[in-house]
């Protein structure tokens, strides 16, 4: 099967029904994306398909084939220019045990894409999804609306 | 890489979790355990359990040898090697503070790397119980110190140059005619061995470092911005493959007998090991594994098909057997007058770490690799040999990054992983499902507190009494035999002892036996504890119609202690504007002085007509003496302040028909950013010249200044946990 991911094009020998979690983590060796419950609930294997936020842990491949998808590893501008998003958890120092992040960052990307400029209900609607059992909600929150307002985010 | 470290050091030592070490260990606290050999088991226990609570206990001691914590390797570069895992505290980047400072390098000149069972200090104690910094600080200093004394020393004999004369750069040592000799150059021409000298060389002055106070952008943070950071779910080897672990569907199920036929037809299986009651298939993928092991045919003995209530009613305080564990002058005397008394319960409650267990182990015939999330890589080495019969020193246990610990981490998953590597011939993955996670772990036991007090016409208390029953905390890890002269278990007491001055105290432990797994979790008993004593110190100030600070501030000595906790009463209530009351809304008070480190928290909450709480500010004030990070510390208090009240609303779980009656978060919800409070987070700062624990005190007070804020506002007592609507709606309001 071909997928399309951080805009290349990659062929993994895997079946329609496999779940895009495990395609990314297990046979790509992008573990940048997180399994925390395989149910949909706690938002750690969080990344975008055609932009969307999307819970990799029960995506099939199927329906994500010939779509763009994004992990937190295509986030970036190569090694060095960091995503305004994660620049800000940066800057907030935001992560704690991190397991979550990915799924926090992808989350807000997607967010602060279709509403540049959110007011605090829509950004605790929008990240209200996401677990973090270290409690960094309110650095999570003071990184998104730092970035809120800034423009678009991409 | 070749390095100044030499090959085989004469002081190499292994540790291992053994009673007898575990005893050596105990230092300080030991000598208090021979003089209740002596004067008998009770005074003795009592004695402990007082060094304990005190904060000296002097558990473990770390080495302070230099090649232990660094390693200069031949380009001249220090590399410092951590024994304390990274799970989101702060530990690595507060040691290289302490580090940096005492090195007298600047903060890019010193690389920070993960210790393993082959790399870096040894200690015994894992990372847990809030001491990694308080542990490694004075070692790594004099470690530090020791090491720059020493490449000056070295730097003189080889320049002719004398040692005070040399000026310390990142790369070397300028001499008075402004030479530079490298690190590098230093390390290649030592002839022989170095000699690390029997006395620490002189540490500079607390007032004299820069670093150590400063907020310190953490080292972990960009590589989990990025994905980078690899934890034990995301070790990989080539060729690996991957396990899962059949489990009992019940408390005291056995193993009769399985049928592996179904499970080796499935696709991808590669093996499926059988050891006595150990059942595990490895396979190609985790989701093939995962379908396999759920494919295995067993037929379960399903033993006793436990309910709540009876567990409920096993953890009640009463009844022979229970240990006193503090006690001053003569409650029972004093209870002779009209005596306060409240009952508190806590839940079954699950740790539940976001990455769940994960191990990848690689077994060959002559020893064995194993990359573990795990808190306790040193105890784990002989562990995962003695499951695997190899020898010890032919493990090596490499800690990851760790998404979360809580208590939880205790490498468990890695025996699995390594009987099912050796079993299959490969290297094997283990990762745990969420179900595994909420359901196959241990939990934080169910505990029943009994407390009873006099308030005098003064507002002050005459005598106080804290009774518990709970399941075990540390006594599970514990052998037998030690628990028997310990008597009461030191994590079930944590928080457990009375701080406020009433001239007769008494605490006193019931230990119970459950058919439920339970241990470590995070702050061990300091929630349930700070949930029953601090909810009760309400109770008794609304008795005698007092404001709750001020029935505290009556009852505190003046010993240092205690006026350290005072100011952080003080604080927390300054800056909550205590005395004020929001439309609507009510402020409630807790706190703790656990060891050395005093926490004061204030919870803002109001309550819906559903009677649903919720918690609109945690205001918390700590004292934990020298401030190494305040940054790393103020997250940690953020973060305690959210599983405070996550546990205090939400968490729960339960027996059924002999099952923990848990599946997914659908069953065990967490606190999500739509419920969780602001955080006010304060440092007190109160001239102390060493750190105190952070990771865990401040989530002490959380349920208890919560319960109070709603009886402040509803004149409701809540007094289990969590707060659900229910319970809420249920409790009577006082008259």
């Amino acid at each position: 099967m071909e997928l399309k991911i951080n805009g290349k094009t990659v062929t993994v020998n895997a079946k329609p029904e496999d779940i895009l979690l495990w395609t990314l983590r297990d046979d790509l060796e992008m573990t940048g994306t997180k399994f925390g419950c395989g149910v949909g609930i706690c938002g750690s294997c969080t990344v975008h398909v055609d932009g969307e936020a999307t819970r990799a842990c029960i995506t099939p491949l199927a329906s994500v084939q010939g779509k763009e998808i994004r992990t937190i590893e295509g986030l970036a501008e190569g090694e060095s220019k960091l995503h305004p998003v994660q620049e800000a958890f940066i800057q907030e120092q935001v992560p704690q045990c991190g397991w979550c992040m990915s799924g926090q960052i992808m989350t807000a990307v997607s967010f602060l894409d279709a509403n540049p400029n959110p007011n605090e209900e829509e950004i605790v609607a929008a990240m209200g999804n996401n677990y973090c059992r270290c409690g960094c909600y309110t650095r999570i929150y003071d990184a998104v609306a730092s970035v809120a307002g800034q423009g678009e985010t991409t | 890489m070749k390095s100044a470290k030499p090959e085989t050091p004469a002081t190499k030592r292994r540790w291992r979790m053994s009673r007898r070490k575990f005893l050596i260990g105990l230092g300080a606290t030991g000598g208090a355990l021979a003089i209740g050999v002596a004067v008998g088991l009770p005074y003795g226990r009592l004695k402990l359990a007082e060094m304990i609570d005190s904060g000296g206990g002097g558990f473990f001691s770390m080495p302070n040898d230099p090649w232990a914590w660094f390693e200069v390797g031949q380009d001249g570069r220090f590399t410092l090697y951590i024994s304390k895992v990274e799970m989101g505290q702060g530990v690595h980047t507060a040691i290289k503070q302490v580090a940096v400072d005492e090195l007298g390098l600047s903060w890019d000149a010193l690389t920070v790397r993960q210790g393993t069972t082959s790399k870096g200090p040894q200690d015994s104690s894992g990372t847990s119980g809030s001491t990694s910094v308080s542990s490694s600080f004075t070692p790594v200093r004099e470690a530090a110190a020791t090491l720059i004394q020493m490449l000056r020393q070295e730097a003189a004999v080889q320049t002719g140059q004398p040692a005070a004369s040399l000026q310390l750069q990142d790369d070397g040592f300028a001499a008075d005619d402004s030479a530079v000799i490298t690190f590098a150059d230093i390390i290649a021409n030592k002839a022989g061995e170095w000699e690390v000298p029997e006395e620490p060389a002189p540490l500079k002055p607390i007032g004299s470092l820069k670093l150590v106070g400063q907020p310190q952008p953490r080292v972990d943070i960009p590589d989990k911005v990025t994905g980078k950071a690899v934890y034990g779910f995301d070790a990989k080897l080539p060729g690996m493959k991957f396990g899962a672990v059949l489990r009992p569907p019940t408390l005291e199920a056995r193993l009769k007998k399985v049928n592996t036929a179904a499970a080796s037809a499935m696709p991808g299986v590669a093996a499926i090991i059988e050891e006595d009651d150990f059942v595990g298939v490895v396979a190609d993928s985790r989701p093939q594994a995962w379908a396999a092991r759920d494919a295995l045919e067993a037929e379960w003995r399903e033993g006793k098909l436990w309910q709540q209530a009876e567990l409920e009613e096993i953890v009640t305080v009463g009844g022979r057997g229970g240990v006193v564990v503090q006690k001053v002058g003569d409650v029972d005397e004093a209870f002779a007058e009209t005596a306060v008394t409240a009952d508190y319960r806590t839940p079954f409650a699950v740790q539940s770490p976001l990455e769940a267990q994960a191990a990848l182990a690689d077994v060959t015939a002559s020893g064995a690799r194993v990359w573990a999330s795990t808190q306790v890589h040193t105890s784990l080495q002989g562990q995962v040999a003695d499951a695997i019969g190899l020898e010890a020193e032919t493990v090596e246990i490499i800690p990851t990054y760790l998404g979360g610990g809580f208590g939880r981490k205790l490498g468990d998953v890695a025996i699995e992983a390594a009987r099912l590597s050796q079993g299959a011939g490969v290297p094997v993955h283990v990762g745990w499902t969420r179900r595994e996670e909420l359901t196959a772990g241990f939990l934080q036991p169910l505990s029943h507190h009994r407390m009873t007090g006099v308030v005098d016409g003064s507002g002050r208390i005459t005598a106080l009494e804290h009774q518990i029953a709970s399941g075990d905390i540390l006594f599970s890890f514990f052998p037998d035999a030690m628990a028997a002269v310990f008597g009461a278990d030191i994590g079930v007491t944590r928080g457990a002892h009375l701080i406020y001055n009433a001239p007769n105290r008494r605490v006193t432990v019931w230990r119970r036996k459950l058919p439920v797994k339970t241990g470590s979790w995070r702050g061990l008993g300091l929630l349930p504890n700070i949930f029953a004593i601090e909810s009760f110190m309400d109770e008794l100030a609304h008795s005698v119609r007092m404001d709750p600070l001020q029935f505290r501030l009556n009852n505190l000595g003046d010993d240092e202690r205690s006026r350290r906790y005072t100011a952080v009463l003080q604080a927390a209530a300054e800056a909550a504007k205590w005395g004020t009351t929001p439309t609507g809304r009510a402020l409630g008070l807790a706190g703790i002085m656990d060891g050395n480190t005093a926490v004061a928290s204030i919870a803002d909450v109001s309550v819906d007509e559903n009677g649903k709480i919720r918690v609109h500010k945690i205001t918390s004030a700590m004292d934990c003496g020298l401030v190494i990070n305040p940054d790393g510390a103020k997250a940690q208090m953020e973060g305690n302040a959210m599983w405070g009240v996550s546990a205090a609303l939400k968490e729960e779980a339960t027996v059924q028909d002999g099952r923990i009656a848990l599946n997914n978060f659908e069953t065990y919800p967490l606190l999500t950013m739509k419920e969780a409070p602001k955080v006010e987070a304060i440092l007190v700062d109160s001239g102390q010249m060493e750190p105190y624990g952070v990771g865990e005190p401040p989530i002490a007070p959380i349920a208890a200044a919560i319960g109070n804020a709603v009886f402040a506002l509803t004149g409701k007592r809540l007094r289990q946990m969590p707060f659900t609507p229910e319970r809420v709606l249920a409790a009577e309001a006082a008259s």
